[in-house]
């Protein structure tokens, strides 16, 4: 089975992954924020943020197909989103391209950061950054274990569409779909049971230990500088 | 080294719904030596094995290399005891293979500086290439999966290795390269197995348990060969055992 991974791009070798996952954490959570903060009707400043947003994206060496393909899946809730609008004020359309710019442009940030830093590097970046240990291990569990559930969801309904013939009534799907559900919950008590003994197996005391994690260079704190300088002149234009 | 790897005594142990999944075990291992524990499904194989490292704690004494581990260093004891998952995705959780292989070796606080080494040199050993260690675990096929989880445990270098199903859903050329390593390796072995032509190879000594009992324990190639044995406990005779024409009660 083909799974999708969020860092799939994460093992390239540009300038940007080199980077402290903490740097990108920081640096990006503060550049959506700074995005979030830009005011209904300020193109210039959403042109900006789009520009340097796509200076980062050709930095990555991160494939444009892919980038856009993956800002294509924020539309259908955009649209959703937009039907809330008040659009017979005439204040709708303002509003809907700013909700449009501003959710498709975090939308390619996030791709830039879960793309320019492995899974595992952000979950380490989280936990040394004061994130509770709990917390980023099951992070951690459910990115591993998601494809790993998706497999058995995938079994389960071949497996019931091997025994059926035709559509079942809504009433009778509901139920199905009940008890596959519960099959699963119950499947996954039982995985997480036969986890833990693994882990204690092997010595392990409830933390992820980390080996070598990377460490700051000049580029992390430049990096940071010119991402500062970037949001404050563009604030001050504004 | 003690004399016995394994001393168990009077092992009794049930699940928390009261199905009783051990009666009375009695079983010694001694250094070095290999064991195939055979039995139908729910004979207990899993639960005993579970025992050698205190993840399940019965009624009765469990020694591990001479330390009883009931109120022992278990740390010590998971160091000694390797245990391999009949799952590979029960024990491979980390982001990556190489982490996964990680794990045990930083939990044991060992040098930081020597664990990649260590990691690097498993790896060869059980066969992977060195490109699959900064794979994650989902991007291997299920015999690499097997490997990555034998290596992950071997790591640790353990004095008592066991290993729960290792070929279970393996195809026959996987199969056969696992059971190449693992009877490469120096460390005392318990295995439980359906695969009793693996048994046969790997291992001299067979006990057959159902049921959560032993019912006997004894010398491999005798004990398959025993169509009556094999029979009441949901075996079978092991096709190479019949086409030799060796089989007792048939």
């Amino acid at each position: 089975m083909k799974h999708s991974f969020i860092d799939r791009y994460s093992a390239l070798d540009s300038p940007l992954h080199l980077l402290d996952a903490r740097t990108k954490l920081v640096g990006f959570t503060v550049l959506i924020a700074a995005v979030l903060w830009i005011p209904p009707g300020k193109p210039f400043a959403f042109f900006a943020y789009f520009f340097l947003t796509a200076i980062l994206m050709g930095i990555s060496q991160i494939p444009l197909t892919y980038i856009a393909a993956r800002t294509l899946v924020i539309l259908p809730f955009v649209l959703l989103a937009g039907l809330a609008l008040p659009w017979k004020t005439g204040a709708g359309f303002a509003l809907f391209s700013t909700l449009l710019l501003r959710s498709s442009l975090c939308l390619l940030i996030l791709i830039l950061l879960t793309n320019t830093t492995r899974f595992v590097e952000l979950l380490r970046g989280l936990r040394r950054m004061g994130c509770p240990a709990i917390l980023v291990m099951n992070l951690g569990f459910l990115y591993r274990y998601l494809f790993v559930l998706t497999e058995e969801v995938m079994r389960m309904r071949q497996a019931r569409d091997c025994r059926r013939v035709g559509r079942a009534r809504a009433a009778a799907e509901m139920k199905l779909l009940g008890s596959m559900l519960g099959t699963l919950l119950l499947r996954s008590f039982e995985r997480a049971e036969r986890m833990y003994q693994a882990m204690l197996s092997r010595g392990s005391c409830g933390e992820f230990p980390i080996l070598a994690p990377r460490r700051f260079t000049w580029r992390d704190p430049a990096f940071l500088a010119g991402l500062g300088f970037f949001i404050w002149v563009a604030g001050y234009l504004n | 080294m003690a004399d016995y790897a394994v001393r168990i005594t009077r092992l009794n142990y049930s699940y928390p719904d009261g199905t009783k999944a051990l009666e009375g075990i009695d079983l010694d291992v001694r250094a070095g030596e290999r064991v195939a524990l055979v039995g139908p499904s729910g004979a207990g194989k899993s639960t005993l094995l579970l025992h050698l490292n205190g993840v399940l704690s019965g009624a009765g004494t469990v020694r591990i290399l001479g330390q009883a581990i009931e109120g022992g260093d278990l740390r010590e004891i998971r160091k000694q005891v390797g245990m391999v998952f009949q799952d590979p995705n029960d024990q491979l959780f980390c982001p990556t293979v190489f982490e996964d292989v990680a794990f045990g070796p930083l939990n044991l606080e060992i040098p930081s500086e020597e664990i990649p080494k260590r990691v690097e040199k498993v790896l060869r050993d059980v066969g992977l290439e060195q490109s699959v260690r900064l794979r994650s675990s989902h991007h291997l096929s299920l015999g690499e999966r097997k490997r990555a989880a034998l290596a992950a445990v071997l790591v640790m270098e353990p004095s008592i290795l066991a290993l729960d199903e290792p070929t279970s859903n393996l195809d026959p050329r996987n199969r056969r390269h696992l059971i190449e390593v693992v009877g490469g390796l120096p460390a005392t072995l318990l295995l439980a197995t359906h695969d009793l032509e693996m048994a046969l190879s790997l291992c001299p000594r067979l006990v057959v348990m159902d049921r959560g009992k032993i019912w006997a324990d004894g010398n491999t190639r005798s004990l398959l060969s025993d169509a009556h044995l094999m029979e009441d406990h949901g075996l079978e005779v092991p096709l190479s055992l019949r086409t030799l024409g060796n089989v007792r009660g048939d």
